[in-house]
């Protein structure tokens, strides 16, 4: 069959992990990084990855008009991804059925290789479970007393959301990154049901039951000034955009940001973030570059806050930089054996490709049977206003641990 | 109705529907004794009577912005005194986070309120549906109405 694969904007994870078609199919693939000079040909089935902007339609249109099927691919394509978080400052990131209705999904970040190849060879598509259902954890759903923003790794067995730390697990589909595996809360990335940010934020709001409230009488007898009261409520979760909304902004039904915005894209989508889901973020948008910009982020606020690392969790770091350069060789050699080689390494110590694992202070997780994982596992860390920079990235944080401002130097991510 | 009265033109026309839920028990029981007292309130209100407050979430405010509403309120039993258990907390807690989500995008917070009424008092809904409208009048003075981006 004839595959034409093409990349819009962002980050070209997604794009990368196509080349995986190769491996066990006889399609003709053709990769078109560049849709803007694509000149147009009858294709059996259009594969698109990366959000869309209001300045794709032409393309979009060339591409409707040559296809037979088209196929969006990754969380950006199909609902807006991490980057549509930049709408709350503006922006128009939108995905890809706003402008082609009839398109078929492969959800997820990093998309799936197993579902797009199904879905190209018209086959039934994979029919998954719930994530909860996969999860070794096990949730009461009882109201918290606390809501923690981090903690520490000694339970294995609680449900995350039952220790008052966020995970989005509840409405979201089992996945072949499972970040819950790797210590990690879900982030929501492959829902299965329509506006998944506001169902889960009313879901969390009423587990946040127990939370105190402020609930004095005022003036008249009512209520009338307390739903604006600052309390424990709206304290213990200072970033509710970022934490329900980082995948689905654009598709939740929530009207368009009007936050000024800083110029660029990029800058906008981290700003507002919290400083302990900042390594998380980069993980996912960083494309080719995201294990350094993620080390990057990491080791600035590291070496300013005097956190120690291990000589280990050191070896593993290094380790995961040299990957990242095998990995920009395979994918420019389009040498799929040797991508999928260099990503299963990844996914072994960094957990998955979005580097659920890597974080402030070590790792989240065992990587080796033999280590021993105190030496390089991470603890919860403080907060620490100020500004850090390393290299290309500065970023600067305030007391509650909010991004106020990053500047990233493109070309050198 | 002062307040109301003194409203300027604009501002009312621009506040057509807001969509109060009321709660089975003290919710639509002050509603009810301020009908028998023949008080009056503003007409852009709309009473929808749902069993409690505590059914009343995220999904159920967007629906209503999303289908026109100018703004969206809950007016439950006081807070410790809900007919049930705390369905009048629970719809708190979300309220507060939509509240906060707004701000997080930019907009006005006062779209979204929520209210306690006492059933046997008709001038604590209708002190409620006043403050409604007062802040949205204030918050469309300063920023817009939510269509059009406050």
């Amino acid at each position: 069959m004839d595959v034409k694969i093409f990349q819009f904007n962002g980050c070209n994870k997604c794009f990368n992990e196509t080349l995986l078609i190769k491996l066990d199919s006889h399609h003709k693939v053709q990769y078109i990084a560049e849709p803007k000079t694509w000149k147009g040909e009858k294709t059996e089935v259009a594969v698109i990855t990366g959000y869309i902007l209001p300045s794709d339609i032409e393309q979009l249109e060339k591409i409707k008009e040559n296809s037979a099927k088209i196929i969006a691919f990754g969380n950006c394509t199909t609902m807006g991804g991490v980057f549509a978080l930049a709408n709350q400052h503006g922006y128009e990131v939108s995905p890809l059925k706003n402008y082609i209705t009839n398109c078929l999904n492969v959800n997820s970040c990093l998309g799936e290789i197993e579902e797009l190849n199904a879905l190209i060879n018209g086959d039934e598509p994979v029919k998954l479970k719930p994530l909860c259902e996969v999860c070794h954890r096990r949730a009461t759903c009882d109201y918290l007393d606390i809501v923690q923003r981090q903690i520490e790794l000694d339970d294995s067995e609680t449900c995350y959301n039952d220790l008052g730390f966020l995970c989005n697990g509840f409405i979201a589909k089992e996945c072949k990154e499972k970040c819950i595996n790797y210590n990690t809360p879900c982030r929501g990335c492959k829902p299965m049901v329509e506006r998944s940010g506001i169902r889960m934020l009313g879901m969390f709001g009423t587990l946040m039951g127990n939370i105190e409230m402020a609930t004095e009488h005022s003036e008249k007898g009512a209520t009338d000034k307390l739903a604006d009261a600052e309390d424990d409520v709206t304290r213990s979760l200072p970033d509710i955009l970022g934490n329900f909304f980082r995948f689905t902004l654009p598709t939740s039904g929530l009207p368009k940001g009007r936050i000024a915005s800083s110029g660029k894209l990029i800058e906008d989508v981290f700003t507002g973030r919290l400083i302990e889901e900042l390594p998380l973020i980069t993980g996912l948008l960083g494309g080719t570059n995201s294990i350094s910009l993620t080390l990057k982020v990491i080791e600035s606020y590291e070496k300013a806050n005097q956190i120690e690392i291990s000589e280990q969790a050191k070896k593993y770091r290094e380790e995961l930089l040299k990957l990242e350069v095998d990995l920009k060789k395979s994918v420019e050699n389009e040498d799929a054996k040797q991508y999928k080689e260099i990503t299963e390494k990844i996914r072994k110590i960094a957990g998955n490709m979005n580097l659920s694992n890597v974080f402030f202070g070590g790792f989240k997780s065992k990587i080796n049977e033999n280590d021993n994982f105190e030496e390089y596992k991470t603890h919860v860390f403080e907060v620490v206003e100020g500004t850090y920079q390393n290299g290309s990235v500065e970023y600067s944080i305030d007391s509650d641990g909010i991004i106020k401002e990053i500047k990233i130097k493109e070309g050198k991510v | 109705m002062s307040e109301c009265e003194i409203m300027d033109e604009e501002i009312q026309e621009k506040i057509q529907n807001v969509v109060v839920f009321m709660c089975n028990e003290c919710g639509q029981g002050s509603a009810n004794t301020a009908g028998v007292a023949r008080m009056a309130y503003e007409p852009a209100i709309r009473i929808i009577r749902v069993q409690c407050t505590g059914q009343i979430g995220p999904i159920q405010i967007m629906d209503a912005l999303d289908n026109g509403a100018d703004a969206v309120a809950c007016v439950g039993c006081c807070i410790g005194a809900c007919h049930f258990f705390n369905g009048n907390l629970l719809s708190m807690h979300r309220i507060k986070l939509m509240k906060k989500l707004f701000k997080e995008l930019g907009y006005s917070d006062q779209f979204v309120n929520q209210y306690t009424s006492r059933a046997a008092e008709g001038e604590t809904a209708v002190g409620d549906f006043e403050d409604i409208v007062e802040r949205l009048s204030t918050a469309i003075k300063e920023k817009g109405t939510i269509k059009d981006g406050c």
